[in-house]
């Protein structure tokens, strides 16, 4: 397909995304498929983040939670404390916070590999969950923090649920084209690089720890949006978002869509989503095999669809081509 | 801390890292020959505890459960390697979230097949009391778990060090593909370690129950999170590595808990952090050669 | 890269496949899947439902995860009530819609969200963690959707409180179970009225423990009381060996213990085998340290504990026994205090119905009928305190003793009438 028809496409996808609540409200009165998006698409900012390192930089992190967390407490702290509900300040703020924990905790992690990064990221991530759940006074302890401002640009506000998928659809949009430019870019070969042969791009004079660092740290910045966005859809942020569980959540995800790809997390948060949020109320809840059917297709899509659905997506697409 | 006081902390650091080994030896035994880090080592330790139970609720006999769980869990082992983790040999993300659906698997069906409930098991009769020590009296369960470890880390290392197929393991830890050369199955060899390591996770489970009791969750916490820790603070894949990670853990989580309360939650993972930090292949790990 | 098959057809015919059969069937059956999901999110007929429309109850409940076991007794309290009750509420049929929050209080959140925007139901009940509840708060009361909380126990649901912080209450916001304040205060009240005024704290280290110790310090100040020290494991700590050893290494032998489940049950174990009730040590709590779901594991080991709660099994009222037999007709379990917290929410909904002649339309009618409820329930008589929504209950303290064979919390006394202060 030519590069301007693909554009072509890629805006009208983009477009029509954005403004999904407006034109589904025919068919979709309650606003519960418009919920589901946003959430599904919050969860896709949140793993295209962790692919960055897990697919590009070959940097397993079971800790991103940590950043998706401290972005969510920041933005539901700073609109506290700093009497704002203005998004850039609060946004801003969920950035800043996410940006300076990934950095500190980058530092000590990127220099491990493999599996010592992995438990040494949980370790860490575990830590922050501690403080989370344990500092009541800041952090509303375990009991949340709740009361999390309307986010509000000057005099928008965007606390109504179209209003909020839509500021969420934008931030997806963005964050989607950031980590394409990115991958994309000299800069994301050079992570691909290291991923590689961490040796040879030393020998070729690349300060693989300081690419790694970055990586690390853009990554956890784009998680804590993803964390702020999810503090206001909810007006909520539980010391959970911090958690083992919510990484854990964002790893499968990636791996299941496809890691190293861009529609790769995408595709992963879709399918993730639909097994949470829509399969349980398909089946009767005593039944409860939800979480049996999502190991079964973690299963089934390791044994047999290794490249992640947009693998065997991008696999079918090209038999229909060839022939 | 009066000095009777740390006598006491001490033994049940000491009580609590004989469990920990017991449940990380599995998980270091299958990362050390084949080179798989077990997701499912958890849920194996969890069925493990929940088959214990109805064997006890049927016999009545925990030393009955003891065989029973490790025996029902090599089973699931020697299912589960050949029909799926051996497509997978090489393939390590790919392995994480294969052990990630067989956990989520398993754990769900012990839902289904047992119910959701809190449970427990006691000490068999005979290991239930508590006996006076220094301080006071301290329960002579405990005091069996910690023998129980030292026997149990004797015997591995001498099937280990002594017999032919602690040698093909060594061998293979070392160098599977040479083994597979020089004519060994293979195939068998693995498929009857992942049997031991989901058999150890299986006796884990019944000798933890009378401390950590059985209930849903515990399959990550304690389960897989104290195993990974141990395993990797210790030193990835050798037995040295798990004895020493339990010996270090055991204790300190138990002294850190106790004196810095606050912070209860997140005392293992600082002590993870810490020693990754300072020696970050673990505390007796060697720098593996990638394969 | 991994996981490419040649396929000989595709061989003779001079391109490669990059995908096997199998993999096309996966990757069709998910598509096939995700096609579903219009389907799936396509809402129920919107409408105000009219008398005589069936009454749906959306209940938010844990059925995986450590709370499974609640969520299954609460179920079953509604089915049992409903049975009871020809599945009418005041001869409204009533359909019911389950949510498994699995302890994780995202998903709690979003489960509440999908009953207000999806299923458009009636009354939201249930909710078991208290951080769930204070999560969904805001949304329940912009939904102005009748919400009648039977576990979480967080005082601020039913509360004015600065700001809103954790949280506060809400005209439509109802509670049948009880407040921790409810539990705690009292007890501490009580034993430093009677003389025993120096205790030392043993609590999970969360929300529910820290407020539950909080609230008993101030009861046993109240009469000059004091605290010596505390230890506070973290919540599903899976070794208490440690910090019952803290204990016996104290001299304060009261020991006033907050903690619940698989947590109460590793606490008493840890407690009997190091000794601690031959040393003299003497075990106090809130009631949920000695419920059925404990005593069911430690039996006899708990024997001797001083707890308190506003129900018990052996509580011999008329209602309580009618309630007790029936249920055991029914199932062959004996009902627990979860059960009961979820019967009367039923029960008060029902009354409250019965008010209104089964019309729900107008929220501040439905409100007013609720806060108007009375009625006897297997905890004695049942009301909601008009200013807080939480109700005014009768505290019973009780004994852990081993009768005919069973292990039982014995009433041992009673404080009448306890309400939540409400600030």
């Amino acid at each position: 397909m030519r590069p301007l028809a693909r554009w072509a496409l890629v805006a009208v996808a983009a477009v029509a995304l954005v403004t999904f609540p407006y034109w589904s409200a025919q068919w979709e009165s309650t606003r519960f498929a418009t919920t589901l998006l946003r959430d599904a698409l919050i969860l896709a900012i949140f793993a295209l983040s962790l692919d960055l390192l897990v697919g590009r930089a070959g940097m397993p992190s079971l800790g991103h939670a940590a950043f998706f967390g401290a972005g969510g407490y920041a933005a539901g702290i700073a609109s506290q404390r700093l009497a704002t509900d203005q998004l850039p300040v609060t946004l801003g703020a969920a950035a800043v916070v996410a940006a300076l924990l990934a950095l500190v905790i980058g530092v000590l992690v990127v220099r491990s590999e493999g599996i010592f990064f992995l438990m040494l990221t949980l370790a860490l991530a575990q830590i922050v969950f501690a403080i989370a759940f344990q500092w009541t006074a800041v952090t509303g302890g375990s009991n949340g923090l709740s009361g999390v401002g309307r986010p509000m640009l000057a005099t928008l506000d965007f606390s109504s649920p179209d209003l909020m998928y839509v500021l969420v659809s934008i931030t997806f949009v963005a964050a989607a084209l950031l980590v394409w430019g990115l991958a994309r870019s000299p800069y994301g070969r050079a992570l691909i690089g290291v991923r590689e042969n961490e040796r040879r791009m030393r020998a070729l004079g690349y300060d693989t720890t300081r690419l790694r660092l970055s990586a690390f740290v853009v990554a956890g910045t784009i998680a804590g949006i993803a964390g702020a966005l999810s503090a206001y859809s909810t007006r909520f942020v539980s010391a959970q978002d911090a958690g083992l569980g919510n990484s854990v959540r964002a790893f499968v995800t990636v791996l299941v869509g496809g890691a190293g790809t861009l529609a790769g997390p995408i595709a992963g948060s879709a399918l993730v989503s639909f097994i949470e949020r829509v399969v349980p109320s398909l089946l009767p809840v005593e039944l409860r095999i939800s979480e049996a059917i999502l190991g079964l297709v973690f299963i089934a899509f390791v044994l047999f669809a290794r490249q992640g659905m947009v693998g065997v997506g991008r696999s079918a697409w090209l038999r229909v081509r060839t022939r | 801390m009066s000095l009777e006081l740390v006598f006491q902390q001490a033994l049940n650091g000491l009580s609590f890292g004989a469990l920990l080994f017991i449940l990380a030896s599995g998980l270091s035994l299958v990362f050390g020959m084949m080179d798989v880090v077990n997701l499912a080592h958890g849920a194996f330790y969890m069925l493990g505890a929940y088959v214990a139970l109805s064997v006890v609720q049927v016999t009545g006999s925990f030393w009955i459960a003891m065989l029973a769980a490790p025996l029902a869990l090599a089973l699931v082992g020697l299912v589960v390697e050949p029909l799926l983790l051996r497509r997978l040999r090489g393939r390590h993300l790919d392995q994480v979230l294969l052990t990630i659906g067989v956990s989520l698997v398993i754990v769900d069906l012990i839902g289904q097949l047992w119910g959701r409930e809190v449970r427990s098991l006691s000490a068999p009769p005979g290991l239930d009391g508590s006996v006076g020590l220094i301080g006071g009296v301290y329960p002579v369960y405990r005091l069996f778990v910690i023998a129980f470890g030292v026997v149990l880390a004797a015997a591995m290392a001498v099937v280990y060090r002594r017999t032919r197929i602690g040698m093909l393991i060594r061998a293979g830890v070392e160098d599977a593909e040479m083994l597979g050369a020089l004519g060994i199955d293979t195939n068998r060899l693995f498929a009857s370690t992942f049997a031991t390591g989901a058999a150890l996770a299986g006796l884990a489970g019944v000798i933890a129950a009378p401390v950590f009791g059985v209930q849903p969750g515990m399959d990550t916490d304690p389960g897989l999170l104290y195993s990974l820790v141990v395993v990797v603070v210790g030193g990835l894949g050798t037995l040295s590595g798990a004895v020493a990670g339990s010996l270090l853990i055991g204790p300190a989580d138990t002294f850190g808990k106790v004196l810095f309360q606050d912070v209860a939650l997140a005392v293992i993972f600082a002590i993870v952090a810490l020693v990754l930090l300072l020696k970050p292949t673990g505390l007796l790990g060697r720098i593996r050669i990638a394969r | 890269m991994g996981g490419f098959v040649k396929n000989k057809l595709a061989e003779k015919r001079g391109y490669t496949y990059r995908l096997t059969r199998r993999q096309f069937l996966v990757a069709s059956s998910a598509a096939a899947l995700a096609a579903c999901a219009p389907g799936a999110v396509t809402p129920s007929a919107s409408s105000s439902v009219a008398p005589g429309k069936a009454l749906k109850i959306g209940l938010l409940l844990p059925f995986s995860g450590v709370y499974a076991e609640l969520g299954t007794s609460m179920r079953r309290a509604t089915e049992f009530y409903l049975r009871q009750n020809d599945t009418k509420l005041a001869n409204r049929p009533v359909t019911t819609v389950y949510a498994d929050d699995a302890n994780v209080t995202a998903t709690g959140i979003a489960a509440a969200q999908k009953f207000i925007d999806q299923d458009q139901v009636d009354v939201l009940m249930g909710v078991v963690p208290t951080p769930l509840a204070y999560g969904i708060r805001n949304a329940v009361h912009a939904a102005k959707l009748i919400f009648i909380d039977t576990n979480a126990g967080g005082n601020a649901l039913t509360r004015d409180t600065t700001n809103c912080t954790p949280s506060c209450k809400s005209p439509y916001i109802f509670r049948a179970s009880f407040s921790s304040y409810q539990i705690s205060y009292p007890i501490g009240d009580y034993l430093s009225a009677k003389g025993t005024k120096e205790f030392f704290l043993a609590y999970a280290n969360y929300g529910f423990g820290t407020e539950s110790a909080a609230d008993f310090t101030t009861g046993l100040k109240k009469n000059g009381g004091t605290t010596t020290g505390n230890v506070a494991p973290p919540l599903g700590n899976p070794d208490f060996a440690p910090f019952v050893t803290q204990i016996k290494n104290q001299p304060t032998k009261n020991v006033y213990s907050f903690f619940s489940g698989a947590d109460a049950i590793g606490f008493i174990k840890s407690w009997n085998s190091l000794g601690l009730p031959a040393a003299g040590y003497k075990m106090y709590g809130a009631g949920f340290l000695t419920e059925q779901d404990v005593l069911k594991e430690v039996k006899d080991l708990a024997n001797g504990a001083i707890t308190s709660l506003f129900w018990a099994v052996e509580l011999d009222n008329a209602e309580n026994k009618k309630f007790v037999a029936d249920f055991q007709k029914q199932y062959p379990l004996l009902p627990d205090v979860f059960t009961v917290q979820q019967y009367d929410g039923m029960r008060a909904l029902d009354e409250a119905l019965k008010a209104l002649g089964g019309d729900t339309s107008d929220k501040d009618k439905f409100v007013k009928a609720l806060e108007d409820v009375s009625f006897k329930s297997p905890r004695g008589d049942f009301a909601f305190d008009k200013t807080t929504h939480n109700p005014i209950q009768d505290i019973y303290i009780r004994e852990v003793k081993t009768q005919n064979g069973q292990t039982v919390n014995t009433i041992s006394d009673k404080i009448a009438k306890v309400t939540d202060p409400g600030k």
